[in-house]
């Protein structure tokens, strides 16, 4: 379960450039639930994702992940209950090491690490197996440099590393923004059969309004740093991507006026 | 003929000394490539630390203390030299290598009043080369033996740390630290931990080094760093960096044949005035030489560091 209470971010207060990130931002999701959020550019949608990671410091606000209070948490130390999937395939992988070194990484995002050996036979045989769910043939490149792979390869390492350690959390920025639309397609399969079958609860970004009409419980649609609309249940079923593109020009007639 | 010969001869006769040289020299090289390659984060510490492991070592030597607890005392300084180093970085978001110049610059004057005066002779003073098994003390031979199986530990202990899931998370900082944080690594203390590694094997270097010429001088660090690289770019270039293996073999291979270049330039008449600019070439020849390959391809290979 993830809980934001009036999140509050400023950033340059005080300056003639003084923008509000977020604005006494409330939001809840529900555990095992699947929210995709939606919004134009500059609505605060990454700096929501960014304060529940830990990367930002709210001013004010809490976030709450399964009950425990994470606002004063550092971002090594929320990694034990959340996974991130990023825009740019590079910032979640180590490129300089393996394939293998990165999944086992990530298997240890969640554990302690020993001065054991870390890639012993038996993870090397899990990773194998984990990584030919995927059809990408990753599972015969353990021992490849990660930069070698291309950018939708990485991205599925990405989202299997993210899902391997059943987070508590799961949170896709964008994840599938800088791919060719086949490889996003997989991509986005892989990540709708993952979140499924371990019920992760979830939280996506998207600017694929298809994505959000076809996935997930509930749409979030952000605004100026809070929570424009939500709609869940049976009204989610019956939205169809012109209703949420109307939304988006409503705001944007009301920029007009506001500029 | 006459001048090849004579060169030859002279460079035959100083191999073994050169190669005890190298083998403690090595452990400074190994000092400049774990934060430069395990962590990208270029760290110039080692031309302090190294004088700094000097002139604790030779402090305590004078004063009695058993050559051994002397060099693990020096560890100890160049640990907690090499940990302020990264602390500053991190804490005042200082670039690495301004931090490195500001720890360096600062250790000259704590080295000075160590020691207090600029150098400390301890010849005559037991030290670790006295316990070759079965060699006369005083000679290169004992020197290469002992100081070839600390390396050997070393390694091999460094080797096994770098496989570990610590020593992988260590990797992953320097790989990509945002990606490391996400993945639950503590990036802190990875890079404090693993600089003052570093400052460690520097000061061990200087420390060793004052047991085998028997004096310690505030000046010996001088030019430690650019060496150093040198002789990591020679053992890069011959045994590679594509593993864990290859990149911690390098400077062990590299300052080995690095120190016997440097002794054979020397025999073959190069006036040593001329060595540093000779090496600054050297490194900046190697240093360029991928931006010059890759001149018409496609991105430019660039060192990635921490900034």
């Amino acid at each position: 379960m993830l809980e934001i209470r009036s999140a509050r971010k400023v950033f340059y207060k005080g300056q003639a450039d003084e923008k509000v990130a977020l604005d006494g931002l409330d939001l809840s999701l529900a555990t095992g639930e699947f929210g995709v959020v939606i919004g134009s550019n500059g609505a605060g949608k990454s700096s929501m994702l960014n304060a529940i990671s830990g990367a930002l410091v709210l001013d004010s606000g809490q976030i709450v992940i399964n009950g425990d209070d994470v606002t004063a948490m550092p971002v090594h130390k929320r990694a034990m209950r959340l996974a991130r999937v990023f825009q740019d395939p590079m910032r979640g992988t180590a490129a300089s090491m393996t394939v293998a070194e990165n999944m086992l990484l990530a298997e240890l995002r969640s554990n302690k690490r020993t001065l054991r050996r870390g890639l012993n036979a038996t993870r090397l045989a899990a990773y194998r197996e984990r990584l030919s769910l995927l059809g990408l043939g990753l599972e015969n490149r353990l021992d490849t440099r990660v930069e070698l792979l291309s950018g939708g390869q990485r991205q599925s390492l990405s989202l299997i590393m993210a899902v391997g350690g059943e987070p508590e959390l799961l949170l896709l920025d964008e994840h599938t923004a800088a791919l060719d639309p086949r490889t996003a397609d997989i991509v986005m399969q892989a990540t709708i059969r993952a979140v499924e079958a371990l019920k992760l609860t979830t939280l996506m970004v998207t600017h694929n309004m298809q994505h959000a009409v076809d996935f997930g419980h509930k749409v979030i649609m952000l605004d100026a740093g809070r929570v424009r609309l939500e709609i869940d249940g049976k009204d989610k079923a019956q939205t169809t991507v012109p209703d949420l593109i109307g939304h988006f020009s409503v705001k944007t007639d009301r920029m007009f006026l506001a500029s | 003929m006459d001048i090849l010969q004579n060169t030859l001869a002279s460079f035959i006769s100083l191999v073994p000394v050169t190669l005890a040289q190298s083998l403690i020299l090595a452990f400074v090289v190994l000092g400049i490539m774990i934060p430069f390659r395990m962590l990208s984060f270029p760290d110039l510490t080692s031309e302090g630390a190294f004088p700094l492991g000097g002139c604790v070592c030779g402090v305590l030597m004078a004063a009695g203390m058993s050559p051994l607890a002397a060099i693990a005392i020096a560890l100890v300084a160049g640990f907690v030299a090499g940990c302020c180093t990264a602390f500053i970085h991190l804490r005042f978001r200082i670039h690495t290598l301004l931090a490195g110049i500001l720890m360096m610059t600062m250790l000259y004057s704590i080295n000075l009043r160590i020691m207090g005066r600029s150098n400390l002779s301890v010849f005559g003073a037991s030290t670790v080369f006295d316990w070759a098994p079965g060699l006369q003390p005083g000679f290169p031979a004992s020197k290469i033996v002992v100081a070839g199986m600390i390396a050997l530990i070393v390694f091999f202990l460094l080797y096994h740390f770098f496989r570990t899931e610590k020593g992988t998370a260590v990797r992953a900082v320097g790989a990509n630290p945002d990606m490391a944080e996400a993945q639950g690594i503590n990036v802190w203390l990875a890079t404090i931990g693993g600089v003052g590694l570093a400052g460690a094997f520097s000061a061990a270097s200087g420390a060793l080094m004052v047991q085998s010429q028997g004096f310690a001088d505030v000046n010996m660090g001088l030019g430690i760093l650019i060496n150093g690289l040198a002789a990591l770019m020679i053992g890069e270039a011959i045994v590679g960096k594509q593993n864990v293996l290859c990149q911690l073999a390098a400077p062990f291979v590299g300052a080995i044949v690095y120190y016997q270049l440097v002794s054979f330039c020397l025999a073959a008449g190069m006036p040593p005035p001329d060595l540093k600019l000779a090496t600054g070439l050297f490194v900046l020849a190697m240093l360029a030489l991928p931006s010059l390959k890759r001149s018409r391809g496609p991105a430019p290979a660039r060192e990635t560091v921490r900034e």
